[in-house]
């Protein structure tokens, strides 16, 4: 009979019926796309942040300058227990050398590095480390270098030697001299203006440093920084050491390449790392206030049809109580209709609010979205709250309603 | 000796300043056909409202089949209303999107149980039996007056109560609306308390009872 009672109402007011349910499922649309994008969104925000810099920096420990790290020690960096959370790094080997291009000479810093080398770990998955993966921002006009003797140049020293990609540079240390074709120039907005970029291993032929490298910036994927993560380690208990070491802090990442690494010191690049954290957790609350004040926005609308309908239903609701239904009863029926169109506003508000969240991965990150299976659940329930908590006041006015007042002849 | 149904005394119903029904002391025994009269405003629906716990008196005691209606909550009035009331009003109110079965029904899904035969059995009984599926709209004003009294005896009331159900039909109607409640009162032996303007239609009743400005100024025994 209910379900009689609710089919008929359905039918009678397709209008009114329409409007609670496409109040309800805009917000169950958008806490859908919302909560789909929040998790997908940290997690693809770091990764775009981290884009903008590594966060760890490897340097040899010696005190005094002068030393080195050992390049043959760098695949072992795929092999450490975060490894999973390292998403890139690169070697560099720096020198002072004398460049001279078409009669102009210059004194400047010669870099050696991995743009995109193919890194063959035993046991581990194949990857590509280099500048072209932890520094995407660079421009570079031309192309990459791909030969011993290519090399890419800052735009700030092109300028100066008047060189463009196809040109030479002239590349002298000590006496040793170096010819290298520049296939690129590349701006970056940083200090990398300034310097001639060459493959690692012409740099250390040139500076005589075979298999040297001076330092190595990783880039790693890390929870934000809390109270514990900034304690020192070796003031830890072991349980505590054992808790820091398997929690993705930029430090404990840091300490975990650094033990592979002979002779080196790792320091994590606080700025970024500690505004990372911050951020996201800004944005993680932005969307989740952004959540609620959708689903609030839409109980108030569901509210406000559901209280204009009362107004025609009043007879309706007098006549019932007058035949004898007590409050239970007309309340089953109020929320009985508000649950079966938040059922369906909540399905149909699932299927928008995942399309939207493709819609904004694919248009904000470049990359389609896969749906958490918690999803589709969350929906349904905002769709009940909204539902439930837009019932409360129409329902209050339905069982205050007098039935004498109102059937009056 | 036949036992009361109905007992007041000193019951009294105020809407702020306006004293609707001043002091009445009433008693009903059981299965008596009371016709209620009087002008405009006199205080009959007053009286009705009251009786039939859809209202609440402002002093005095109302005591219905055995039942302190003073004593009851809100929910206690709605279940002695579904249990012990059937209510015809004289402007038919039914729910317009329920068929005519479909509107005894609810009575009967208020009440207990909704069961769809017995449903139909009350409609044909009053001569409804060709018109089940039809919603109100469809119905004439006779037609949707007989559906009410389908629902109004529907769970087997002890009392019948109609406010003027009668003042809305033409003669035709009317004479057969009161023949059908004669006839259902002989078989299911409920009281009656009817509102009218009609003294014919008043005349169908034992007694008639005259208010005037919420007095009850007369009564008249009619002879059988
Ligand atoms: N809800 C109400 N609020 C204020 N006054 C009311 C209300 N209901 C009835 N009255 C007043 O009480 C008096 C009796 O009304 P009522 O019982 O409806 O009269 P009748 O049914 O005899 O025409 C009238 O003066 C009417 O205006
Ligand atoms: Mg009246």
């Amino acid at each position: 009979m209910l379900f009689r009672i609710l089919k008929n109402s359905f039918l009678k007011r397709p209008k009114a019926v329409f409007l609670v349910f496409l109040s309800i499922a805009m917000g169950a649309a958008v806490a859908t796309a919302f909560l789909g994008i929040a998790g997908e969104v940290s997690h693809k925000m770091a990764l775009e942040l981290r884009s903008y810099g590594a966060n760890i920096l490897l340097e040899p420990s010696a005190v005094e300058g002068g030393g080195f790290l050992r390049e043959e020690d760098l695949p072992k960096i795929k092999t450490v227990f975060w490894k999973y959370n390292i998403t890139g790094f690169t070697p560099y080997l720096f020198g002072i050398a004398e460049f001279s291009a078409g009669g102009k000479k210059e004194r400047g810093v010669v870099s050696g590095t991995w743009f995109a080398r193919q890194l063959e770990v035993p046991g581990e998955d194949p990857s590509v480390q280099g500048i072209k993966g932890i520094a995407p921002w660079w421009e570079v006009e031309g192309r990459w270098p791909e030969a011993a003797d290519e090399s890419i140049v800052g735009a700030a020293l092109a300028k100066r030697l008047n060189v463009v990609p196809g040109g030479d540079v002239t590349t002298t240390v000590r006496g040793r001299t170096q010819q290298l074709r520049i296939v690129g120039v590349v701006t970056t907005g940083g200090y990398e203006e300034e310097q001639l970029f060459a493959p690692l291993v012409t740099v250390q032929s040139l500076l005589q440093q075979q298999g040297k490298i001076s330092r190595v910036l990783v880039s790693a994927l890390t929870v934000p920084m809390d109270d514990f993560g900034k304690k020192d380690p070796a003031t830890m208990s072991k349980d505590e050491y054992e808790k820091w070491y398997c929690t993705a802090y930029v430090t404990s990442v840091a300490k975990n390449v650094e033990e592979v690494m002979a002779g080196s010191r790792a320091k994590p690049i606080w700025q970024i790392a500690s505004a990372e954290g911050a951020l996201l957790k800004k944005l993680n609350s932005v969307m989740l206030l952004l959540t609620v004040l959708a689903l609030g926005a839409s109980a108030t609308a569901v509210s406000t049809s559901l209280m204009a309908s009362m107004a025609e239903r009043s007879p309706e609701i007098a006549l019932m109580k007058a035949v004898g239904a007590d409050r239970l009863q007309i309340s089953a029926i109020f929320v009985g209709e508000t649950l079966i169109i938040s059922v369906a506003g909540g399905i149909v508000g699932y299927l928008l609010g995942d399309q939207l969240a493709g819609i904004i991965s694919r248009t904000v990150f470049n990359s389609p979205i896969s749906s958490p299976l918690w999803l589709f659940p969350t929906a349904i329930i905002s769709a009940f709250a909204v539902a439930i908590a837009g019932s409360v006041a129409p329902l209050r006015r339905a069982l205050l309603i007098e039935p004498v007042r109102v059937l009056k002849g | 000796m036949v036992s009361a149904i109905i007992e007041t005394s000193g019951l009294t119903r105020n809407y702020g300043d306006i004293c609707a029904l001043k002091p009445i002391d009433l008693i009903v025994p059981e299965g008596e056909w009371l016709s209620v009269m009087g002008h405009s405003g006199s205080g009959k629906s007053t009286l009705m409202n009251l009786v039939g716990g859809l209202d609440r008196p402002s002093n005095g005691s109302l005591r219905v089949g055995g039942e302190d209606l003073l004593a009851l909550s809100e929910d206690g009035l709605a279940r002695f209303r579904r249990e012990f009331v059937g209510i015809i009003f004289q402007q038919h109110h039914l729910v317009p999107y329920l068929t005519a079965v479909e509107n005894v029904m609810l009575a009967q899904y208020f009440h207990s149980v909704p069961d769809e035969a017995e449903a139909r059995s009350a409609l044909e009984r009053v001569g409804l039996g060709h018109r089940l599926k039809n919603r109100p709209g469809e119905l004439s004003g006779g037609e949707q007056q007989r559906v009410c009294i389908a629902r109004a005896i529907i769970n087997s009331p002890k009392l019948l109560l109609g406010d003027e159900p009668t003042g809305n039909l033409d003669h035709k109607s009317t004479v057969m609306v009161m023949e059908l409640l004669k006839e259902l009162r002989a078989e299911e032996r409920f009281t009656v308390i009817m509102v009218t303007h009609n003294q014919e239609v008043a005349a169908w009743g034992d007694r008639t009872i005259y208010l005037d400005d919420g007095v009850l100024v007369r009564e008249e025994r009619m002879k059988s």
